[in-house]
């Protein structure tokens, strides 16, 4: 569990707080008695006493199972995780913003290579298994939805030669 | 892709530069057009817009001699494909199909973009709304409709067909005025599109419908509905059986959504005439008449001029209603 | 029987066949890659169809989008990320079969399973599709809003967590579907100036984000896991007679309720899958097993979804009215093709109709041969290093969030949606009912709003008419469950320790 049901009750709750505050700006519709601040309310009032029920750690019986079995299994034989896990995880993200970035100066087959590459890298590939993947997967994406697909992908720095 | 080392692919990549920037220099002066054109639509795949969009476009291949690619840019309801036409690069390949709700988008506050932001190329589509009831209404014709709209209490009777402020809500609150009832006299209640209202309205949830006839024409068929009168200054030959709203109840009010052309401002004046030549071939064409017919929208043509006088009265009328409904922030 | 023998040389022609057979492969690789959906698959086709005839462009579409659906199993499966918003309800207990090292049976499964449910969709389309549609056009908002009630109620069946946390997660999706302008108001909320957001947040790089990015990003968090058992990967169809004869009712069930969600106008394969997971878990002998890797919800989810697919076809046809965004887009290629939706295509042009009958159980039982082949490339994945995988799954997610609008705009949603799915997992939160949510939002705001404008402000129209009651129970009575399976166990747990406080003292 990455953070205690208290700070992600208080959590769910200050979000059904905001939606609350949302929801009561908006302003109303003429010819509409429901107007667009109904759902919103609604919702948000749900989410403030959801979160006061998960802080107060109700429901949590039900979540024990859940856990033993969990899709990952139980932490049995793993190798402890890396180092700096949770600031790690971020890469993959972090990698989509740069993409958003670059893609148009940089061009799709530039930007992919650097992705993957980094990915791979971080993945704890060596360089024998990540060069080959950050050279052969943009193209065949590019020739997938580029070609096939007539998915417009920016040329920049690089063109495809094809 | 022999070379897998980093020098390698930099080498490549700065010949691929260079390759590509001596191409353009060599394109830019030859004869417009030299190279493939995009064509940008802000509706998704699959719609109405779309199919006109890519039947133009496949036209319009054979008549400049250059491949016209289609790019859907969808998102912000319109905003962002309608966008992306007005700030292309006005160098003539990239133009657009616009669409009527950019005469809405600005009253609305979601945007500063008008029809002022284009250089239009030409009109290639126009359909007015008809007039919808179930075929088990009360209301036989138009003028039985329009007696018992006025005779009812405000917002006893529904409509349906868009969103709110949708384009053919404004269209039942510019009959409604003309009609010189108030713009909620028949309430209007939101839908996801024309289709899920003429559902609304054959199941009894809704008693008119003013989309366009090609929206209503399934249902029409089908025996499940009757459109009662169009908002048209003239019928329309493809449903000469639908009266016009002028000669059954002396209403002169016409509305219509259309699709047209575009490009972004300072596009040459000379590309502009080569680009408007060609889709007046297009648009004389017997392929795009075959598939306008087959779909039923409406055939209607203007040049770069008469496009920008389309758009600039609807801007005024769609203004007009707007305000008149409450929805305009502008 | 003249219209059915020229059905068959309709479909019987070269240009055809050899359509049927290139959508099919394009449909299960389009699928089968995490982000792209099948609606995307079909969007995708719409250029293509220009070049074809009538019979073979609709044949792509059809063909295309149930194979789509199927291979949408497949990723999610073996890795966890669900290939189509269809697959996302029993992605959990799929991938949790294939750590079992079940991931043969699994697939399995939903290969036979689809291919059943579509043949079910197809023979309901061909029987009943006057019927189904009468009952379609009966639905109006009132039982819509029932319909949609009930949709998120299968948050809580579904998810294997606190329901606290599931109704907490659901709640945070009709959140997410409040933004934008898409809603009974057309008012523009929660859009912070931002202009990509007035059309709000669709589904799809809502999904692959808590999905796909998230399973990168715990890649990236977590060790290399044990490897599987390197074994061969054993023969895919064993084993499914004998599920289908011991689970033959939820088979059944599935097939039934997907004909019945997909034949309505705007409920198509995804909520066929929530529901049919929900209604299986609900009446199982043995609901503990759900979300352990278990097969019987894959059955009748599985079957389901396919099904409504067909069904989806059937206002289509009749009345030009979409059952869901697939056949929107397969309405546009209709009227292009010049086969009119509406009545006479049933009667003028029976030989089309029965053409489209053909193809429809065509696709599903090709589906079979092409399905297992694609199982077998797919398995690779699961002895490819995770190194070499991510990197590709990831860029897959930017490529398939992209293509739909051409908009960068729906990456950087992917990247938001993937850091908020790998915190919530984290937290115990159920991401599958934040999708759920999401699917569900808009219609669930539209009908109860434009029911309330219909009725003028009266609640009493929810509960009068006949369908509307019966749905109306039943969402009551699934609201209640869980409630009253908490205050037993709650009685019952505090009646006990009050018991071992009694034994201690």
């Amino acid at each position: 569990m990455l953070l205690s049901d208290r700070v992600t009750g208080v959590g769910v709750a200050t979000l059904g707080a905001f939606a609350v505050y949302g929801g009561l700006q908006q302003p109303g519709v003429p010819g509409q008695d429901v107007g667009p601040s109904v759902f919103p309310t609604v919702i948000g009032l749900g989410l403030l006493l959801c979160g006061a029920l998960v802080a107060l750690g109700v429901g949590r019986g039900f979540e024990a199972p859940a856990e033993a079995a969990g899709a990952e299994g139980p932490n049995t034989v793993h190798p402890s995780p890396p180092r700096f896990g949770e600031l790690r995880a971020l890469l993959p993200p972090v990698l989509l913003v740069f993409y958003v970035l670059a893609v148009d100066r940089l061009g799709f087959l530039l930007t992919a290579g650097l992705i993957a590459l980094a990915l791979s890298l971080a993945l704890g590939a060596r360089p024998r298994l990540a060069l080959p993947i950050a050279v052969l997967a943009p193209p065949f994406i590019h020739i997938v939805f580029n070609g096939l697909l007539r998915v417009p992908l920016p040329e920049g720095l690089l063109a495809a030669p094809w | 892709m022999a070379h897998s080392t980093r020098r390698g692919l930099a080498g490549l990549a700065t010949a691929a530069l260079a390759h590509s920037a001596t191409l353009r220099q060599a394109q830019a002066q030859a004869r417009y057009p030299s190279r493939p054109l995009q064509m940008i639509v802000p509706w998704g795949a699959g719609g109405g817009t779309d199919a006109t969009a890519r039947i133009v476009a496949a036209l319009l291949e054979k008549e400049l001699k250059q491949p016209v690619n289609v790019v859907n840019r969808t998102g912000g309801s319109g905003v962002v494909g309608h966008a992306a036409i007005a700030s292309a690069q006005p160098d003539g390949y990239t133009i657009g199909i616009i669409t009527v709700e950019i005469a809405m988008m600005h009253w609305q506050g979601l945007t500063e973009l008008t029809y002022a932001n284009y250089t239009p190329l030409g009109l290639v589509n126009r359909d007015a709304p008809g007039i919808q009831v179930s075929s088990a209404s009360p209301y036989k014709d138009i003028t039985a409709l329009a007696e018992a709209i006025k005779a009812s209490p405000p917002g006893r009777l529904k409509a349906s067909g868009t969103g709110q402020g949708g384009i053919w809500h404004l269209a039942l609150v510019g009959w409604l005025q003309a009609m010189g009832l108030k713009p909620d006299h028949v309430r209007w209640v939101p839908s996801n599109g024309a289709a899920p209202g003429m559902q609304d309205l054959v199941a009894g949830g809704v008693d008119i419908v003013p989309c366009s006839i090609p929206e209503a024409r399934a249902m029409i068929d089908a025996g499940r509905a009757r459109s009662l009168a169009i908002m048209a200054p003239a019928r329309d030959p493809q449903f000469p059986d639908i009266p016009t709203l002028k000669e059954t109840i002396g209403v002169d009010y016409s509305t219509a959504v259309w699709r047209g052309i575009g490009a972004p401002l300072r596009l040459p004046a000379e590309q502009a005439a080569t680009l408007t030549a060609a889709l007046k071939r297009v648009y004389e064409s017997a392929e795009y008449k075959d598939f306008m017919r087959s779909r039923g929208f409406g055939m209607d043509w203007a040049d770069g001029a008469g496009f920008r006088s389309v758009m600039a009265e609807t801007d005024k009328a769609m203004g007009e209603a707007m305000r008149a409904a409450g929805l305009a922030k502008t | 029987m003249k219209d059915i023998l020229e059905g068959f040389a309709l479909v019987a022609q070269f240009d055809v066949l050899l359509a049927i057979l290139a959508s099919a492969v394009y449909g299960l690789v389009v699928g089968s890659l995490p982000g792209l959906s099948a609606t995307m698959a079909t969007a995708l086709l719409v250029p293509v169809t220009f070049y074809l005839s009538p019979i073979a462009a609709v044949a792509t579409i059809i063909t295309a989008s149930a194979m789509a659906i199927f291979s949408g199993d497949i990723p999610g499966c073996l890795l966890r990320i669900p290939g189509t918003p269809a697959s996302a309800a029993y992605t959990d207990e799929a991938y949790a079969m294939t750590r079992k090292g079940q991931a043969e049976l699994a697939l399995g499964t939903g290969l036979w399973f689809s291919a059943l449910g579509g043949i079910a969709g197809t023979l309901s389309l061909v029987v009943m599709a006057p019927l189904l549609a009468e009952l379609a056009l009966n639905f109006s908002s009132f039982e819509y809003f029932w319909l949609a009630a009930l949709g998120l109620m299968c948050a809580t069946l579904v998810a294997r967590s606190s329901p606290v946390k599931a109704i907490a997660s659901m709640l945070g999706g009709l959140l997410v579907s409040c933004v934008g302008m898409e809603n009974p108001a057309g008012a523009p909320r929660f859009v912070f100036g931002i202009t990509d957001l007035l059309g709000g947040i669709e589904p799809l790089p809502a999904l692959v984000g808590v999905f796909a990015v998230s399973e990168v990003m715990r890649a990236m968090a977590a060790a290399e896991p044990p490897p599987l058992p390197r074994r061969r990967f054993g023969p895919i169809m064993a084993g499914q007679w004998e599920l289908t004869k011991r689970y033959q009712k939820p088979m059944w069930r599935g097939n039934v309720v997907g004909i019945i969600i997909g034949v309505l106008p705007g409920a198509g394969a995804d909520m066929a899958a929530w529901v049919s997971y929900a209604m299986s878990k609900r009446f199982s002998k043995e609901p503990e097993k759900f979300g352990t890797g278990h097969p019987e919800g894959l059955v009748e989810a599985g079957a389901s979804n396919n099904a409504s697919l067909a069904s989806g076809w059937v206002p289509s046809l009749l009345f030009g009215v979409p059952g869901d965004t697939i056949t929107a887009i397969a309405i546009g290629v209709l009227y292009m093709k010049g086969l009119n939706p509406g009545p006479t295509l049933f009667t003028e042009r029976a030989s089309s109709m029965y053409a489209l009958y053909i193809i429809f159980a065509l696709a599903n039982i090709i589906m079979i041969p092409l399905g297992i082949v694609m199982i077998r490339l797919a398995a690779g994945v699961l002895r490819a290093p995770r190194a070499a995988v991510m990197p590709v799954v990831l860029l897959l997610c930017a490529i398939g969030s992209y293509a739909t609008g051409n908009n960068l705009f729906s990456v950087l949603l992917v990247a938001g949606f993937g850091v908020l799915g790998y915190g919530m997992e984290r937290c115990g939160y159920p991401v599958a009912a934040l999708v759920l949510g999401i699917v569900m939002g808009s219609m669930f705001e539209q009908t109860f709003v434009t029911s309330l404008i219909k009725s003028d402000g009266s609640i009493l129209p929810f509960f009068e008419r006949p369908v509307s009651a019966v749905l109306a129970a039943i969402t009551l009575g699934a609201l209640l469950w869980p409630l009253g399976v908490w205050a037993w166990r709650r009685f019952a747990r505090s009646s006990g320790s009050r018991k071992a406080r009694q034994l201690v003292g």
